[in-house]
């Protein structure tokens, strides 16, 4: 009955063709490493996001007075899981980054930017930014103190840039004006509270939804890079392929359940970072905690963006990394790929990601003047890998056509 | 594998796991204050059974400032009032607890515009004298941590210096004046930790939930080595 069922769905869609056609005809190289798994990881992650933000979303009240006791008394302590659900919603924005800088960092060592993937990084570090965006709207949500002062010291980033060197005044009055427009007013109320709840719950995982399934189309398309840098051919490298179904999915599925297993242990047993304690007193304009900083996600922008001493620079550096990453296609054109090929651009990515890791560490800790220095010279190595990029190209170019054009 | 690779993975693996160990779990770089909890006040503060004990002494000493309206506590200038009965009943959603069985009513949880409206002179009295209401104290235990509540309402000058928080507990005139303060932290705590039977049930159905997964994980790779060797790859 159920096979009478399946083959009248299938005669009207094809849907069994549609599986053949992308899961078993569809191959994919055999040496793809453990972090090709990351893009897998990310995509559960956005399910689990998901799913746990409309559980969510039925017991929060986006208003000032309730935001707070929605969160902390009816989700936490009235509704039956509510708490299992708040848990897996905030270690999953935690995961979710985690994974997203994992996959991001993948995607560089291996060159995966590079011709014709840089739709495809593209399009990822538009996820990147919106993710970010997403996470940041999603913060305001519980109406604790880290939420209310994160967002009043994001909102006001525009108004502080008073210190530009060219056009104060100009910068000054719109800086102001941005800042006011952001947060709905002087002060931080229910009309952001409120604005902050619809991007977060609706335009934001839309958008979020519509650009995860282009980069999946993209990546189908471009098809999916090889970490020793050279495209297969597939009519006469077939040894070097494999199905995707069954040889990378079982591969992902079983990592995927160890994956699920670490997120629920911090889900039951280590909640203590994902839901900080500063958090559990509500929002007060007259208070300001003693520590205030960013979430670990950020630490790295927001090192760079201290450290510097004026805050107008500072600005300019840590969206300059923003768009250099953006750029990251453009700004590496050597004919090879993959650090596994490239000893120069192994060095220069060890000096990135390593600075990267000591900045976000660094943005953990007191603003000190040392922490200031320790912090530009790492933004200086930060900035290093980016315009080696070109250098390395260059030189990557003179190699390429000694050796008469072969990678 | 060959070495070189085995190095590689092996730095990649080590500085990732390393620093989300530091950002996650154990930042010893972090700016953190703790405070000392002697171990009488330890032992007092993590057995439930000091926090019916603790939550009257919370209505005599605290409620005069504080509310704890997770708990049904409110100022007890508020919970005089002819009407407060009334609006609970109405405005607020019951709190139950099992006593013998069977559900009881043990407050009620009244919504936070609707306890400030009422309250809205008495708080405003409270602001007069103190210089800022006094806060509600529903998540304070979350937020501070029983080090932090018990030095505090010991000595709250020691912790804050120039607190228009009174020193209400001296152990220098009352000799259970730690044991009484160590008890009043312990129902704060019951306010906001799972009873222990809930809490044994999480950690039950945590266990199940990673245990599952981690077998799913291993018969999945088992089958996958299995079917490929089937298929010839």
């Amino acid at each position: 009955m159920l096979r009478r069922i399946v083959d009248w769905i299938d005669e009207r869609t094809h849907a069994r063709d549609l599986y053949r056609e992308q899961m078993i005809d569809y191959k994919v190289p055999k040496n793809l490493t453990f972090p090709y798994v990351f893009g897998v990881l990310a995509l559960i992650t956005l399910v689990i996001q998901i799913v746990s933000g409309i559980i969510l979303i039925m017991y929060y009240k986006p208003v000032m007075a309730h935001a707070f006791d929605s969160v902390n008394y009816t989700i936490m302590k009235e509704i039956s899981f509510g708490w299992l659900f708040r848990h897996i919603h905030a270690a999953g924005a935690n995961f979710f980054l985690a994974i997203v800088y994992l996959h991001m960092f993948t995607g560089i060592y291996y060159n995966a930017y590079k011709k014709p993937r840089e739709l495809v990084w593209i399009v990822g570090w538009v996820i990147y930014f919106i993710l970010l965006t997403t996470a940041l709207t999603g913060y305001l949500l519980p109406w604790g103190q880290l939420s209310y002062w994160g967002t009043v010291v994001t909102t006001e980033i525009p108004a502080s840039l008073a210190d530009a060197p060219i056009l104060k005044s100009i910068f000054a009055a719109i800086g102001e004006t941005i800042s006011i427009w952001m947060k709905g007013g002087y002060k931080l109320e229910d009309l952001a509270l409120g604005r902050f709840f619809g991007l977060h719950v609706l335009l934001l995982p839309l958008v979020l939804l519509a650009l995860v399934s282009i980069h999946l189309f993209l990546v189908r398309a471009a098809g999916i890079s090889n970490p020793e840098g050279y495209e297969i051919d597939k009519k006469n490298e077939p040894e070097k392929l494999a199905p995707f179904h069954p040889y990378v999915t079982l591969k992902e599925g079983a990592v995927a359940m160890g994956y699920l297993a670490l997120f629920f242990f911090f889900v039951f047993f280590n909640m203590s970072h994902f839901l900080p304690a500063d958090n559990f007193e509500p929002a007060d304009p007259l208070k300001t905690p003693p520590h205030i900083a960013p979430e670990w996600y950020l630490l790295g922008f927001y090192e760079v963006f201290r450290s510097i001493p004026s805050k107008f620079w500072g600005f300019v550096a840590f969206n300059l990394i923003l768009i250099l990453l953006l750029l990251l296609p453009f700004l590496d054109f050597s004919p090879f790929r993959s650090a596994r090929r490239r000893p120069l651009f192994f060095i220069m990515f060890l000096v990135f990601l390593f600075s990267s890791m000591i900045l976000t560490i660094l943005g953990t800790m007191a603003p000190t003047p040392t922490n200031a220095q320790l912090g530009m010279f790492f933004t200086f190595l930060v900035f290093l890998f980016f315009l080696s990029l070109p250098v390395i190209s260059f030189l990557e170019w003179g190699w390429y056509k000694a050796r008469g054009g072969r990678s | 594998m060959n070495v070189w690779s085995a190095v590689k993975t092996v730095m990649f693996t080590g500085s990732t796991l390393l620093f989300f160990f530091v950002i996650w779990i154990y930042n010893p770089f972090s700016p953190h204050e703790e405070y000392e909890l002697p171990e009488e006040a330890e032992q007092i503060i993590n057995d439930p059974k000091f926090a019916a004990e603790g939550r009257e002494l919370f209505k005599q000493t605290c409620a005069s400032c504080h509310s704890l309206r997770y708990d049904g506590i409110y100022l007890a200038s508020v919970a005089a009032k002819p009407e407060w009965s009334k609006v609970e009943k109405t405005q607020g959603k019951p709190i139950l607890e099992e006593k013998d069985g069977k559900l009881v009513v043990r407050g009620y949880f009244v919504p936070r515009d609707v306890y400030e409206a009422v309250a809205v002179q008495d708080l405003e009295s409270l602001k007069a004298t103190f210089g800022k209401v006094p806060p509600d104290l529903s998540t304070y235990y979350l937020a501070r941590g029983p080090g932090y509540l018990y030095q505090f309402t010991l000595d709250p000058n020691k912790v804050i210096p120039g607190t228009s928080m009174p020193r209400l507990f001296m152990p220098e005139y009352d000799k259970e004046a730690t044991q009484k303060v160590a008890k009043i932290v312990a129902y704060m705590r019951s306010v906001s930790e799972p009873p222990p039977g809930e809490k044994a049930k999480r950690t039950l159905m945590g266990m199940v939930t990673i245990g599952y997964f981690l077998v799913m994980g291993v018969l999945i790779w088992i089958y996958r080595k299995r079917l490929l060797s089937k298929m010839g790859y």
